[in-house]
């Protein structure tokens, strides 16, 4: 476990965060490997959202560092870190409720030009999501909570991102489509896509990260190889409902 | 005009152009959640372009309609860049309060540069008349009707297939979803306000064209009647946006087939306030989500009031109190007691926007109810002026809180539309109900305010009595802050979510601070009638209910020391530095934009 890790594409050292008064981060530092999923778990209000909004330049930090792939985020705006190749699937999905499915999968390339290769990538979301095939012309709006998280995913893939982050993706999801986007997030990972997750089902996200952070009111309290947390009888006993879960 | 079918063409053609403006509106609203208040200033402005263009310029219409467009959309750019960015990251309330401030500067700009004297002009077209069924239509009809198919059509095809315009749309159903799509909301933000502008600046050059004049006065009625179209379609919905408008021109032009042309804006703001009880999204808003968080709590700018010692506030109240004791002007003491009802307006206006939250944009209507009310009781009924004064404080605080309920269930920047209208309706009921108010004629010989049968005809005495009532109605409303009702008043404002679970009862608390406010108001506009000795429906204005908002942003939200030290200020300033009447309004505006980008608190903080 000690060699293994490749070289960082997603670096946050030292951040600390304030809403007013309130600190939400104390001197966090995470990293997401190359390649690799990375979770983020804790409980209501551990500054676990506000991770994502600082990656994604939504919220700034008083002080610390965000690096992508070597290079500062700390200042950009928004729509220049997606530029950068780090595209999101937001908590609740925010999808585009009176845009059409086709008009959102396509609003996730907004950033590119190439118009020839986003519509060979609108067929390929397709394939990786066949459902949304006969959802094209219908409104996002009128569409389950999972067939919206599908469009989210395929969404965020259409920026051809080197990094997705999500935000509690499983939320509020049946069991079947919790499974079944598990399973993408899987697949999209394999496909060469660092994931960034930020989970309330610790047991879950366990599964298919391969390192893990535990964050505690803005303090990271444990961090590792997934395998090991889902172990640590810590976690177990704080998100895993103690011996119950597997 | 004689037959139905003239009344239809005339609702559509005028529609039309309300739709101009109100498809504006409803892009700005859908991306900024903002009610564009400066947009019918940029109407005023395209009129006054096509002036130039057509009078002195000679230009052809095409070329005039290009350039009205063109000069009208960077004006609009203008104001996105240097007005309403740098607010980004300000209380919901600021750019609200910023529009406002712009539209005062751009007409009295406009006003300045052109003298306040109506222009004509002339429509470069021929002045036939074509038969068509009943009616007769003239080539005008045409051109209107044609600009705004051919505007609804252009904006149809940019927001469906080009790449700016789904950015729009994306950033108008979820700012910071589309951010993270890669949108930037800020040349989102220029898109509409040049779209908007643009049609605007048209919409004003073809309705001056329409009635053969263009004059300053144009320019609010078209915000009013933009506003009023886009929330009858819903706020934010440009499809709807332009149903509204002709609704809305329709709803005018049988209303004045029937009752006459005194009645045209009545009809349009019933229709409004109808819409805003009966269906507050809007007749053809969709299921959409609620609109973003947070809905109240930083709506006000928090800040730290500035302590004042009891002591300094009783030894300045004394030295105003002794004033005319020492040999000062007639012109001082008129000045300070113009100060001390503007105060009384504040007071109210600052327990109502401040504490409570309900900005009032309407809150000149307050005014006139007690001068009307006050001057017909002591003038009809001979009603001893000093019991007709606090009638009409009475009157005010019943039948102004019985006429706002209605927007109880509103928040944030409807409260403000719905108090607007309001406003307006009881300036227009003033001006219809002959029999009661005396019409556009107005009220003269008001007898002169006296208090147990002595009549207070001298400078010092109306002096001392404004300024006693004044003080008598800030030493209540101190009290009542402290209070416990105060507590609960500040809570509404805050969250009112959050006010309701804990069991407080809106309506009451609003209709509380409304009878409060209302009558200082009232007792304010009685003094004021029986002081000007004549009075008439354009006597309390939305000019004043907007001199008021400033006082009171000026002073700080809530603060009642800043509700008086803000008209002091505001009154008695101009009258130090010897400023002319005409450039007063422009300093107003330039006040208001100043604070809002700069103090946003005020002098003395929010409370």
């Amino acid at each position: 476990m000690t060699t293994s890790v490749p070289e960082p594409l997603l670096a946050l050292s030292g951040v600390n965060t304030f809403y007013g008064q309130a600190q939400v981060h104390f001197d966090l530092s995470i990293t997401v490997a190359r390649g690799h999923i990375v979770c983020l778990l804790g409980g209501n209000a551990s500054g676990k959202s506000t991770t994502m909004k600082i990656i994604l330049g939504l919220v700034k930090p008083r002080s610390g560092e965000v690096t992508f792939d070597g290079a500062s985020l700390i200042g950009l705006a928004t729509p220049q870190i997606v530029r950068r190749g780090i595209a999101s699937v937001p908590e609740a999905r925010r999808l585009f409720a009176d845009m059409s499915v086709r008009e959102n999968i396509l609003m996730g390339a907004f950033v590119r030009n190439d118009r020839d290769a986003v519509a060979q990538d609108l067929d390929r979301m397709l394939t990786l999501f066949p459902k949304l095939g006969q959802r094209l012309s219908q409104r996002a709006g009128s569409l389950s909570g999972g067939e919206q998280q599908m469009v989210a995913m395929a969404r965020a893939l259409m920026s051809r991102p080197r990094m997705i982050v999500m935000d509690e993706p499983t939320m509020g999801l049946s069991p079947l489509y919790v499974d079944r986007v598990l399973e993408l997030i899987r697949t999209i990972n394999q496909e060469g896509v660092s994931v960034f997750m930020v989970e309330q089902n610790a047991s879950l996200a366990l599964e298919i990260a391969h390192e893990a952070y535990v964050l505690q009111t803005g303090k990271i309290v444990l961090s590792g190889p997934a395998r090991a947390l889902k172990d640590d009888p810590r976690v177990r006993d704080a998100y895993l409902g103690g011996s119950e879960a597997a | 005009m004689s037959s139905w079918l003239d009344y239809t063409i005339n609702g559509l053609i005028v529609g039309n152009v309300y739709a101009l403006v109100a498809v504006g509106l409803a892009l700005i609203f859908g991306v900024s959640r903002l009610i564009n208040f400066a947009q019918g200033s940029i109407y005023l402005v395209g009129a006054y372009i096509g002036w130039v263009a057509v009078v002195q310029l000679h230009t052809p219409l095409p070329l005039t309609i290009i350039v009205v467009a063109a000069a009208a959309a960077v004006v609009g750019l203008v104001i996105e860049r240097f007005g309403l960015r740098p607010l980004q990251n300000s209380v919901r309330i600021a750019p609200l309060l910023a529009t406002i401030g712009i539209s005062f500067v751009l007409d009295q700009l406009v006003m300045l540069t052109f003298s306040p004297n109506p222009r004509a002009l002339p429509s470069q077209l021929p002045d036939v008349r074509f038969q068509l069924g009943g009616g007769t239509i003239g080539p005008l009809d045409l051109l209107i009707a044609g600009v705004g198919i051919t505007s609804a059509l252009l904006l149809f095809v940019f927001l469906r297939y080009s790449k700016l315009g789904w950015a729009v749309r994306a950033a108008s159903q979820d700012r910071d979803a589309a951010m993270q799509m890669g949108v930037d909301v800020n040349r989102v933000n220029q898109a509409v306000f040049g779209i908007a502008a643009a049609l605007g600046g048209v919409s004003g050059m073809l309705v001056g064209m329409y009635y053969n004049q263009i004059d300053t006065a144009m320019s609010l009625q078209a915000t009013l009647k933009g506003v009023v179209a886009e929330v009858v379609g819903g706020a934010g919905n440009v499809p709807g946006a332009v149903i509204g408008s002709l609704l809305l021109g329709l709803v005018e032009s049988y209303g004045v087939a029937v009752f006459g042309t005194s009645y045209r804006n009545l009809f349009a703001f019933l229709l409004l306030v109808v819409v805003l009880v009966l269906r507050p999204n809007g007749l053809f808003a969709s299921a959409r989500q609620a609109p973003p968080e947070p809905l109240t709590g930083t709506f006000i700018a928090p800040s730290r009031p500035v302590r004042i010692p009891r002591w300094a506030l009783a030894v300045a109240a004394a030295i105003f109190a002794v004033l005319p004791f020492f040999p000062v002007s007639f012109y001082v003491l008129q000045t300070l007691i113009n100060a001390w009802l503007l105060g009384m307006l504040a007071l109210s206006l600052t327990l109502v926007a401040g504490t409570v939250g309900q900005v009032s944009l309407g809150h000149a209507a307050l005014l006139a109810i007690g001068a009307y009310t006050s001057a017909l009781l002591s003038l009809t009924l001979s009603v001893p002026v000093g019991l007709a004064v606090i009638g009409g404080g009475l009157m005010s605080a019943a039948l102004g809180t019985l006429l706002i309920s209605p927007s109880f269930r509103l928040r944030g920047h409807y409260v403000s539309i719905a108090t607007l209208a309001i406003g307006e309706i009881v300036s227009l009921v003033i001006l219809n109900w002959e029999g009661v108010t005396r019409g556009p004629i107005g009220i003269s010989g008001i007898p002169p305010l006296s208090l147990f049968g002595y009549d207070l005809i001298s400078p010092s005495s109306v002096y001392w009595f404004s300024f006693a009532v004044m003080v008598v109605l800030a030493l209540l409303q101190g009290r009542l802050l402290t209070s416990h009702l105060g507590r609960s008043f500040r809570a509404i404002r805050d969250d009112d979510i959050a006010a309701r679970a804990y069991g407080l009862s809106l309506n009451r608390y609003k209709s509380l601070a409304f009878i409060f406010g209302g009558f200082a108001a009232g007792v304010s506009g009685g003094i004021a009638a029986h002081l000007y000795s004549y009075i008439n429906h354009e006597t309390f204005n939305t000019q004043q209910s907007i001199l008021a908002l400033t006082v009171v942003i000026l002073g700080g939200l809530g603060n009642v020391v800043g509700a008086i030290l803000g008209s002091v200020a505001l009154v008695g300033l101009p009258e130090v530095f010897r400023i002319a009447a005409e450039y007063r309004i422009l300093i107003y505006g330039i006040v208001l934009l100043l604070l809002v980008r700069f103090r946003p608190q005020g002098l003395l903080g929010t409370i």
